[in-house]
């Protein structure tokens, strides 16, 4: 069987992203498809710029929530979508910026800071990375990271010995390090 | 270095960068640096339930604004939802909501005077009726259940009182994949699928499976009865029917030809129609029973209902202007 693709190793702005997005415009169930291929990509994006985690996904969930609202309007130039979607993230993180230091009194910034798309590429990748790691593995890497959960806790639930939870958590990122350098080779 | 060793180093590193998420990497050779760097960028890792409840939420908002203009341009059969006809149908409710994030759309007196409810479970709408006064049979199913971690609903499905059939397996077809039995006794196949996004394309959040005996004639039944469609039909050498994706209207129905433990649980689907009338006269000429001949019912539905050969019964309906 050939090897799957994780969804953010798609190549941006092909035939095919064209065809799926045309295909949205008549019949917008399809932007399902457009989102499960994005979300990595414009949560990686908000999430370096958002306070915590509850903002982060606010944020991404206006990004996309504007996204379908205005499919109509993205015109296909060979942008890659991905790029219209970050637009559109930047602007509402900006947004949120000025809105949070208006109240406070204080003078706006920028919160975008550099736009390092390669930074953002390499972590969305992460994600899907961790959607493919063995069972226990990304349990443990979600527990430990995402719900911050200590080694204790999680060994707990999952009814192992501590040491074993340390030793799936190794597992994980040596796996993670040696499958992102696949991506990149 | 021994592994143990690195392992314990890592563990020990890991301690300091999700306790103070701003303090720099702690000094490291090459190898444990490559894994520090990338649990760094682990912090900002999505979770799960939110990714499933975002595309459940922008599902939803699709399917409110299309509703209109689909209802009415589409023709023939447009939706099927399963039907869980129960003793313990409050249970179940309480069940699927805690195990599964449910959310209840309806919750009403049915015409035999147990509860009827409609919950929706990620972009799936699933019927629960039973209890109460009701004392019909039972009609619990299959079902295959699509989540962002198997594994995290598995635990969550026992906690909330279901009895485990098999723990979290990856599946040589590439779901990772556990079986519980919940209180009314319907079996949910908890599934990721492991590439792209965590359900496979061609279906939803929630699909129900059956195990006939006789799954191609069933399938036969159905493309004659209500115009199915083979999606997908995998076969074992010997020709059995091992899982097959067959699609009525917009919906899917998944099955498998009964084998060991899993054996028949016919069920109950409602499927909306454009014409009671005319699909209820094209079932009985498929070969099923009548149920009920079609009649208008006080809810505002046209509905008729007939019974296949493997002992599911079929609801037709069409609102009423």
């Amino acid at each position: 069987m050939a090897p799957r693709a994780p969804a953010a190793e798609i190549p941006l702005g092909g035939d095919d992203e064209r065809l799926l997005i045309e295909a949205a415009k008549t019949d917008p169930r399809r932007f399902a498809e457009l989102y499960e291929r994005n979300f990595n990509r414009v949560y990686a994006f908000v999430a370096r710029r958002a306070g915590d985690r509850a903002e982060a996904e606010d944020l991404t969930a206006d990004v996309f929530h504007e996204a379908l609202a205005n499919l109509g309007r993205f015109e296909w130039r060979g942008v890659p979508f991905a790029a219209w979607l970050l637009r559109i993230a930047r602007n509402a993180v900006i947004d949120r910026w000025q809105r949070t230091t208006r109240e406070r009194g204080e003078p706006a910034q920028d919160p975008g800071g550099d736009e390092n798309l390669a930074d953002v590429d390499r972590r969305a990748m992460l994600a899907d990375l961790v959607g493919r790691l063995p069972g226990d593995q990304r349990r443990v890497v979600l527990e430990r990271f995402v719900e911050q959960k200590s080694i204790r806790e999680i060994a707990r639930e999952l009814g192992r010995t501590e040491g074993a939870v340390k030793q799936l958590q190794f597992r994980a990122l040596e796996n993670l390090r040696a499958r992102m350098k696949d991506v990149h080779e | 270095m021994s592994e143990q060793a690195r392992i314990d180093r890592l563990a020990e590193a890991l301690e300091g960068i999700l306790a103070d998420p701003r303090a720099p990497l702690p000094p490291a050779d090459a190898e444990l640096a490559e894994l520090l760097s990338i649990a760094h960028d682990l912090r900002d890792l999505p979770r799960p339930t939110f990714r499933a409840r975002l595309g459940a939420d922008l599902l939803r908002r699709v399917t409110m604004t299309t509703a209109a203009t689909a209802t009415t341009a589409r023709e023939g059969i447009r939706t099927v939802i399963p039907y869980l006809a129960v003793r313990p149908a409050a249970e179940l409710i309480e069940f699927v909501t805690q195990a599964f994030g449910a959310q209840e759309l309806l919750r009403t007196t049915g015409s035999a005077g147990g509860i009827h409810a409609e919950v929706r479970i990620g972009d799936s709408d699933v019927m629960i009726g039973g209890g109460g006064a009701w004392g019909g049979p039972p009609t619990p199913t299959g079902l295959h259940l699509y989540v962002p971690d198997a594994d995290q609903v598995y635990r969550a499905a026992l906690e909330a009182g279901a009895e485990s059939l098999y723990a979290p397996v990856d599946q040589p077809y590439g779901d990772r994949e556990a079986g519980v039995k919940d209180v009314a006794g319907n079996h949910w196949y908890i599934a990721t699928h492991q590439a792209g996004g965590h359900v496979p394309p061609d279906l939803g959040t929630v699909t129900p499976f059956l195990h006939p005996r006789g799954a191609a004639e069933l399938i036969d039944f159905m493309k004659q009865a209500f115009a199915a469609e083979e999606l997908a039909i995998h076969r074992e050498p010997e020709g059995r029917i091992a899982h097959a994706k067959i699609r009525v209207g917009g919906s899917v129905i998944e099955m498998g030809e009964a084998h060991d433990q899993w054996g028949p649980m016919p069920t109950m689907f409602y499927l909306y129609v454009d014409d009671v009338d005319a699909w209820y006269r094209r079932a009985l000429a498929a070969g099923a029973t009548s149920l009920e001949a079609p009649a208008p019912q006080p809810y505002g539905e046209r509905r008729a209902a007939v019974r296949d050969a493997f002992d599911n019964q079929w609801y037709l309906a069409t609102p009423m202007p």
